[in-house]
């Protein structure tokens, strides 16, 4: 997709008539389009949703018929764990390499299944699910990984394939016994609207993102294992979390607060996230390190972009080997 | 037994305390750790694991720690 005419005429209504209307109208059906051809569903399966998150409860309340039990492992998004509340669920161990046994679900359950966890990069693929209804957490993974075969509803985040924030994007495929749970009177998913800019520069986002990854990910598979062995063999007394994407990972350092030791690399420039109680809001360590068996003090998340290149990592692990230390003294 | 109280220490400072504490002691001594941060317990499992000592919870904030090596 070009960056097209629209930007200059104040993002005309697309379900109105009128001349700009219809090529706004035009421009959501492309990106519309672009989005679903990358994602792997068809056209008419997606939503787009404002709030990303929204998109847990849209999923997986409507997939959830009365009596139903909804399956779930206790690395999934803290959002599935509020909605579990509300139904008869099971939730699965997740073992310390990271997988999670599915074996237990019968063919009358909702299963959430998350592709890949934000936190870690714990990958789940390849064993096929029985269930009734399966639900895909592709918040992570985005185009990284497809869905599986006998997906039922699947939602993205936009941010994932460097999109614009704010913007998730639900399929709830044909197949699938899928009521809206929202009070409606129409057939739509969403009460909308959903921003149109957003959504085209999602659309262009995603272009080219998934060229880049192509030519990428290599390098990026590269850095990981890079900062893995580093980690691994120069810093005393590091965890490291199961992992599996290439763009993430999670490690721990024994002894180190983490929050001393991400505002310190936030002044040598690093943005780290962390999962560690003293960096969390509600001061409790993050639930998916706990429920592996992680560390969970001095903890970072490190994402790897498409632009990181292997000068700013050896810096950054000279750094942070520097700093782990000094935090320890 | 040893007590080390870290009640109402926040992490990493319990896991901290209790390194220091089991420094200067001979291998097999035993302490017992009270601690209400909600990241001891997972963190304390960890720590056992990482060091190659033991960790039991024994009741609420208490943890019983062996020492099995330097």
């Amino acid at each position: 997709m070009a960056l097209p005419h629209i930007f200059e005429v104040s993002w005309p209504d697309p379900t109105k008539l009128g001349v700009d209307s219809k090529s706004a109208a035009i421009l959501l059906n492309e990106a519309r389009e672009t989005l679903a051809g990358h994602l792997g569903v068809r056209s008419d399966e997606i939503s787009f949703l404002g709030e990303p998150n929204l998109g847990f409860h849209l999923a997986l309340s409507g997939l959830l018929s009365p009596g139903a039990r909804l399956v779930y492992s206790n690395i999934d998004r803290m959002e599935i764990f509020a909605i579990a509340e509300n139904y008869p669920n099971l939730q699965l161990a997740t073992s310390s390499s990271g997988e999670i046994d599915f074996e237990e679900c019968t063919t009358s359950d909702v299963v959430s299944l998350q592709l890949c966890n934000r936190e870690t990069g714990i990958i789940q693929v390849g064993r096929p699910i029985s269930c009734a209804e399966l639900f895909v957490d592709a918040t992570a993974s985005g185009t990284r990984i497809g869905l599986p075969e006998n997906w039922s509803a699947a939602l993205w985040d936009s941010t994932s394939w460097a999109g614009p924030g704010g913007l998730g994007i639900l399929a709830i495929s044909k197949k699938a016994n899928w009521k809206n749970p929202l009070p409606h009177l129409d057939g739509r998913i969403n009460p909308g609207p959903t921003s149109l800019p957003l959504i085209v520069a999602s659309a262009l986002a995603i272009d080219s993102w998934v060229a880049d990854e192509k030519n990428l990910a290599e390098k990026i598979s590269a850095i990981n294992s890079e900062i893995r062995e580093y980690i691994t063999t120069k810093i005393p007394d590091a965890d490291l979390a199961p992992g599996g994407a290439n763009h993430l990972i999670s490690a721990s350092f024994l002894y180190v607060n983490a929050e001393q030791l991400v505002t310190i690399l936030a002044d040598k420039g690093f943005a780290v996230d962390s999962g560690s109680a003293c960096n969390a809001m509600n001061m409790q360590p993050s639930h998916v390190l706990a429920a592996l068996g992680t560390l969970t003090q001095g903890n970072i998340r490190l994402t790897i972009h498409h632009a990181t290149t292997f000068e700013e990592v050896k810096i950054f692990l000279e750094v942070l080997e520097k700093t782990v230390a000094e935090l320890r003294a | 037994m040893e007590v080390l109280d870290c009640l109402g220490k926040r992490c990493p400072l319990p896991v901290i305390e209790l390194a220091k504490a089991l420094k200067s002691k001979p291998i097999g001594s035993q302490i017992r750790l009270l601690s209400d941060d909600p990241a001891s317990a997972p963190d304390l499992i960890a720590w056992a694991r990482m060091t190659e000592n033991t960790v039991k919870e024994i009741g609420e904030s208490t943890f019983e720690v062996t020492k099995l090596t330097d």
